[in-house]
């Protein structure tokens, strides 16, 4: 595994660049609701989970998220994501109907390892969520991903979402981080 | 018993005409009346046998559990001599909570606030100081932690916070038990890591009263079939049962005839006729112990029970627990079990439908809220919430129809059987003083026309 430290500041920076201009670029056509293009950035193994957060004592940190292969907020593969996204064009999809207004933040963006094509961002959220007359709810979190590069282009091909609530302070999550 | 109470906008609410029998109907205001939910953390919650957890969720000494008894935050902790015990969570010095942390394994719980120090069966150990500042004059005895009366059934621990209610199988009562039962038709079960909470802001019992509810189905959660997650048919299908039980408890949703049940049985034992989409749940029925568990009537159930006031036992190997939050909001919990001898390939296949039909996330799951949300409003805003609310659907037009066995169930299309006895419970409930005036005074399940 070559590590970013090997890397030129040139090279890192580029590689930041290309990092930051996928991840905004995603984050736009998310707020946009341009979901079908989102889906054609995910590679066909994607793995798009969120554990469940718990509040633990200090000495039992180890036990603050659920572990991969069990119970999630969101354990998905492209399979789910593309019928979450073929959810709302098939009608009756209450939640999202009259659509939500979202706002994708995305912060602290770093390339945290490489490994062939393969980068490892970590980045910061905060997702903010408007509904109706005046329902709120905001989301922030830290988001492990991968982004791959295949034939010249980077796609996501792992995004591990650790939100920074334990009871999820809304009615749902209809949205996608 | 007729009570009246002077609601928040000084309006009176007669308790005993909030639900009207003749007409399936039900005053909105309770639903949003601040006094109402008062009374129903005392009379209701305060009260009941409350599900904690399951006791595979605290296996070893010291494994710690928190959970609510309607605002009360109690902890589950298994002690050293193997015993599930119940605390309220609640220093009895100055009533700061003594665990904060949600799950977990202590030696004992100490006070954050000045160093009480309780052992797991909520003892009183130490104070600091104890001589020098209360110069040996506090007894320890009269200070350990209130414990709720716990009692178990088949693993699945209750607590009450009322030191006169019945026993634990008195109060679950045949519906309750069976309730349970249909979660160990594949044997012994085991609870998993990680529970979905989430808050909608809506009442309690708005909430609950919608796992009777298979109306609702097809219309919030179309897109289920139009994805083909489900099929239209086993969404809402014609063939309904509704069980009903003492104090409210009951079981409502799919169910399958005596003759649908014939047809299965001939199917699995010749090979021979179409399957249905409730084969697999009828698989795990057909055992001759499963039958004998469940029983004549039971057996054919593939509803949602509901263990009053606020359990939904699913059909997903789920628990969902609607804990109140105040008139206007609840935390949904979602307990997921597997059996214990599930292979790996299977318990895989019960964690993605854990992770994907319910929950906040849930396929289905995530068009409800706002329909709860709403429905909430409109049992507070000045002129709606002199409204009823509609619960006559089917009333007056069935019949429980009662089985040798004791067993009874009314059979019939899409209904609202039990929202209907759901709530004339909860007047119920709502009226009585004491477990003694409830005890004496509630209805039992109808028999014949309902």
């Amino acid at each position: 595994m070559s590590t970013i430290l090997n890397l030129s500041k040139q090279d890192h920076i580029t590689m930041r660049f290309d990092a930051e201009e996928f991840l905004y670029h995603e984050a736009e056509l998310l707020d946009a609701r341009r979901l079908d293009e989102w889906l054609d950035l995910l590679t066909d193994d994607i793995h798009y989970w969120m554990p469940i957060r718990r509040t633990t004592q200090a000495k039992e940190t180890h036990l603050e998220f659920t572990k991969p292969g069990g119970v999630a907020f969101f354990d998905d593969d492209k399979s789910v994501l593309t019928m979450r996204v073929q959810r709302l064009s098939v009608g009756r999809a209450w939640a999202e109907d009259p659509p939500s207004r979202t706002r994708h933040l995305i912060t602290n963006v770093r390339v945290a390892d490489i490994d062939g094509e393969e980068l490892t961002v970590h980045c910061n959220f905060q997702l903010y969520r408007t509904r109706l007359n005046s329902e709120e709810d905001s989301w922030t979190g830290r988001r492990v991903d991968i982004l791959r590069r295949i034939n010249g282009e980077l796609k996501l091909s792992k995004r591990h979402i650790f939100l920074d609530q334990t009871v999820i302070l809304s009615q749902n999550l209809s949205s996608l981080f | 018993m007729s009570e009246s109470i002077i609601a928040s906008d000084n309006s009176t609410i007669d308790i005993g005409a909030c639900y009207d029998k003749k007409n399936g109907t039900l005053d909105r205001r309770i639903f949003s009346d601040e006094k109402i939910y008062q009374q129903e953390l005392t009379r209701i919650f305060g009260r009941a046998w409350n599900f904690i957890c399951h006791e595979s969720q605290v296996p070893d000494a010291g494994n710690f559990f928190t959970n609510f008894i309607g605002e009360d935050e109690v902890i589950a902790v298994r002690d050293r001599v193997g015993k599930v015990n119940v605390l309220l969570n609640s220093c009895p010095h100055r009533g700061n909570t003594v665990c904060r942390a949600e799950l977990g394994t202590t030696k004992s719980f100490f006070c954050s606030y000045h160093g009480w120090n309780f052992d797991l069966d909520g003892s009183l150990l130490a104070v600091p100081n104890e001589e020098a500042f209360y110069r040996n004059n506090l007894d320890k005895k009269q200070w350990g932690l209130t414990a709720a009366k716990v009692e178990t059934y088949k693993g699945f621990v209750f607590a009450t916070l009322d030191p006169e209610a019945p026993a634990l199988l008195d109060y679950l009562g045949w519906v309750g038990k069976l309730s349970i039962d249909m979660m160990m038709v594949d044997g012994d079960i085991q609870f998993l890591d990680g529970i979905q909470k989430n808050r909608v802001k809506c009442n309690w019992k708005i909430a609950t009263d919608n796992l009777y509810d298979w109306y609702h189905v097809k219309v919030s959660h179309g897109t289920g079939f139009k994805l083909g997650l489900v099929t239209e048919e086993s969404m809402a299908p014609n063939d309904q049962m509704v069980i009903l039980g003492e104090l409210g408890h009951g079981i409502g949703g799919p169910g399958l005839t005596r003759e649908k049940q014939a047809e299965f049985d001939q199917r699995q034992a010749t090979g021979n006729g179409e399957a249905q989409w409730y084969d697999l749940n009828a698989k795990r029925r057909i055992a001759p112990e499963v039958r004998e568990m469940l029983g004549p009537i039971g057996s054919r159930s593939f509803g949602h029970p509901n263990i009053f006031p606020n359990l939904w036992v699913t059909t997903t190997r789920q628990l969902c627990l609607r804990i109140p939050r105040g008139p206007f909001e609840t935390e949904l919990w979602w307990f997921n079990y597997v059996p214990v001898d599930l292979s790996e390939s299977q318990r895989r296949q019960s964690t993605f439908v854990h992770n994907h039909i319910f929950g906040p996330a849930g396929f289905l799951e995530q068009d409800d809220g706002e329909n709860w949300s709403h429905s909430t409003r409109g049992a507070r805003a000045t002129q709606s919430k002199t409204l009823p609310v509609n619960l006559s659907m089917g009333l007056g037009r069935d019949n429980v129809i009662s089985d040798p066995s004791g067993q009874s169930a009314i059979e019939t299309v899409v209904n609202e059987h039990g929202q209907r006895w759901m709530y004339q419970s909860w007047q119920e409930w709502m009226q009585a003083d004491s477990w003694q005036a409830l005890l004496a005074d509630h209805s039992r399940p109808p028999q014949g026309k309902v």
